[in-house]
């Protein structure tokens, strides 16, 4: 369903030139929960910024459920981010001039849904994540990981194939990452496909697929713990 | 558009700067709108017609020092040169200038009587020859005939029996029916009276911003005076030609006195109306300054917010805004800004514009013109913030991730 082949990314800029990506092959399967870790500087959010269709690769071929995203324009690309694919980003990003309610609502307006299905589906999410009763709250008004968990019902909200997360916990202290961390565990269990990429080894370790960038170029490594594992770990972390 | 809602209310939590603009939007609007009236208002007053067939028409002024000056005879003499001449439509000796700003007024009434209302008129003392020499429409009755015309002496009081009135005199008048002017005495110097035996279409009085100045009346009179003006007409386009001329023959024929002032019908109006010129010029500066002011207003509040927004943008396309719908944004936020502002620039119009008519009795202002300055500073608006929004949809999505 998200096929890059020989994917490469080249950042042209006045005098040099940086290969962010060579020679990229990657595989995901509906229901994947993949960690993405690799050094600074080694790629990763070039690749999630290709996946997720905000920058444009230099050569390969990228499949997303049959549509060769070479092919698409500008408005194609943007038609496909939002009906696909749901972002995380790590600082947040809400805008801070709207309430919950209304940055929830942001990418449900590009679908030019009815203000009764918006109205569902916006409820619905921020229930999901446990901010229902702060529909009217600017973000400004909530914790790192309560913005997060905003940012999540929002990327949720437009019922996207994959989402994808750059660093969803990085500028979280341990406890509010371990619950954004069960969160998005709970929404894959659903059936949403997740990339997301970490420097948290722990929490890398709990997805069901890990693979590594160095210098561009992708392995995939082995998965030190299965999810059940994790599962129980994470519990008694909880209980501890 | 899907996005109404959301711009107003982030627009709600940014208020100050939108503002501001609002406000220069509605000054601006409340300045334009009163300006162009009252520069329609002065244009209105340029185009009125002064009833003389200005384009072939010039005068002079014939200054006497002689001692032994025959006025009766020289005058005569002058006149006769003057019609004479080849290219001369017909000439006249005249008191006033239409347009020129200098004249004669007096005051008419149709009943005798130190109490009763009279009608101011500027007098001009021609003879039998001024309808042709003026190039003047008789719309009703007949031209003065030679035996009407008398002679009057330089400080001399009584008036002639005659009269020829302009249309508007009539009207003010006989509000009822100018026609019935013909024929009726209308009363001078409060009791003396004069018969109106002619009426033409139009003709102006010296001085163009008095409200009475299409109000005019000819008097068969010739002047015995030191200081006269010729007015001719010549044939078409051979005015220029003829004015170097004449002022030879006469300046020759008689060396009592001396000729100045050629001036063309063309130049006098020119004069006229310069203030108003000049002050229309001034008042489209000020428009013009204005409209630009508040343009770059609009694209340094559209910069400066796209700026403090950037990541915002990068946000709303990683969502799945495209290129159009974030143009749209800026283009949707600022006609909010310009509908709220051209809201208080209508009721700043007419404020003022109440407050001109109730201190300088200016006519008040129409809707089509408070309707055409709101649609010029809506379009201002829109094509101010255009480069603006065009930046913005150029911010790429990748800005969502690459900036912390
Ligand atoms: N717009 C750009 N122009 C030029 N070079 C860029 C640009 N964006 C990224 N790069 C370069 O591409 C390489 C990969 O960057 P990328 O952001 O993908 O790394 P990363 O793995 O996400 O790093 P980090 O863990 O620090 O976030 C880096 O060398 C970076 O400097
Ligand atoms: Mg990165």
């Amino acid at each position: 369903m998200l096929t890059m082949n020989n994917i490469s990314k080249v950042f042209q800029t006045d005098e040099v030139q940086t290969h962010a990506l060579r020679d990229f092959h990657l595989k995901v399967n509906e229901g994947d929960f993949i960690s993405v870790t690799g050094p600074s500087g080694s790629g990763k959010t070039t690749f999630l910024n290709i996946a997720g269709l905000l920058e444009n690769f230099t050569s390969g071929t990228f499949m997303l459920d049959d549509i060769d995203i070479s092919k698409l324009n500008d408005r194609g690309r943007s038609k496909t981010r939002n009906e696909k694919i749901g972002f995380i980003f790590q600082s947040f990003n809400l805008i801070p001039d709207l309430n919950l309610y209304d940055n929830v609502d942001v990418p449900l307006r590009y679908q030019g849904l009815s203000s009764k299905e918006r109205k569902k589906r916006i409820v619905h999410h921020l229930e999901m994540v446990g901010l229902g009763s702060r529909m009217k709250h600017l973000p400004s008004q909530l914790s790192g990981g309560q913005q997060q968990r905003v940012a999540i019902a929002r990327a949720l909200a437009t019922n996207p194939r994959f989402l994808l997360a750059d660093e969803p916990t990085g500028n979280l202290d341990t406890q509010m990452a371990k619950s954004v961390m069960a969160l998005l565990e709970e929404i894959n269990q659903q059936g949403t496909t997740i990339i997301m990429v970490t420097h948290d080894d722990d929490l890398a370790n709990r997805a069901t697929r890990k693979i590594q960038i160095k210098d561009g170029r992708v392995s995939e490594l082995d998965v030190v713990s299965d999810r059940a594992n994790s599962k129980i770990k994470a519990t008694e972390e909880a209980i501890a | 558009m899907q996005e109404l809602g959301l711009i107003f209310r982030a627009l709600l939590r940014n208020k100050v700067g939108a503002l501001l603009i609002s406000l220069q939007i509605a000054l601006t609007l409340t300045i334009m709108v009163n300006a162009i009236f009252m520069m329609q208002q002065r244009s209105e007053q340029m185009l009125r017609p002064s009833g003389l067939d200005e384009a072939n028409i010039f005068y002079l002024s014939n200054t006497v020092f002689a001692q032994d000056y025959n006025q009766q005879v020289y005058l005569e003499d002058d006149l006769a040169l003057l019609r004479q001449t080849d290219g001369v439509v017909d000439a006249i000796q005249i008191n006033a200038i239409p347009m020129s700003g200098g004249g004669w007024s007096m005051g008419l009434q149709t009943e005798a009587g130190e109490d009763k209302d009279s009608t101011g008129v500027a007098v001009y003392m021609v003879d039998d020859h001024a309808i042709n020499a003026m190039g003047l429409e008789l719309l009703a009755g007949e031209n003065f005939s030679q035996t009407d015309i008398e002679w009057r002496a330089s400080s001399q009081n009584n008036w002639p029996a005659k009269t020829i009135i302009s249309k508007a005199m009539a009207e003010s008048l006989f509000p009822d029916d100018w026609q019935s002017a013909l024929g009726k005495t209308a009363y001078i110097n409060q009791a003396e009276p004069m018969q109106i035996t002619g009426i033409v279409k139009a003709l102006q009085a010296p001085w163009n911003g008095w409200s009475g100045v299409e109000r005019s009346m000819l008097v068969p009179y010739k002047m015995e005076t030191t200081g006269g003006r010729f007015m001719i007409r010549t044939e078409a386009g051979r005015r220029d030609e003829l004015m170097p001329i004449i002022e030879k023959a006469l300046s020759e024929s008689n060396k009592g006195r001396i000729i100045r002032r050629v001036t063309t019908m063309d130049d006098t109006r020119e004069r006229s109306y310069r203030g108003h010129n000049a002050v229309n010029k001034i008042l489209t500066s000020v428009i013009a300054v204005l409209t630009l002011i508040t343009g770059f207003g609009i694209v340094g509040l559209a910069m400066f917010s796209i700026n403090r927004r950037t990541k915002q943008i990068g946000t709303r396309r990683a969502l799945g805004a495209t290129k159009g719908q974030i143009m749209s944004f800026f283009m949707i936020e600022n006609l909010m800004i310009s509908s709220f502002g051209v809201l208080l620039g209508v009721a700043g119009a007419i404020g003022l514009n109440i407050w001109l008519v109730s201190t300088f009795s200016m006519a008040p202002i129409t809707p089509g013109l408070i309707l055409t300055g709101v649609i010029v500073l809506f379009v201002v608006g829109q094509i101010a913030v255009l480069y603006p929004a065009m930046k913005a949809a150029k911010i790429s999505p990748a800005i969502a991730t690459r900036t912390a």
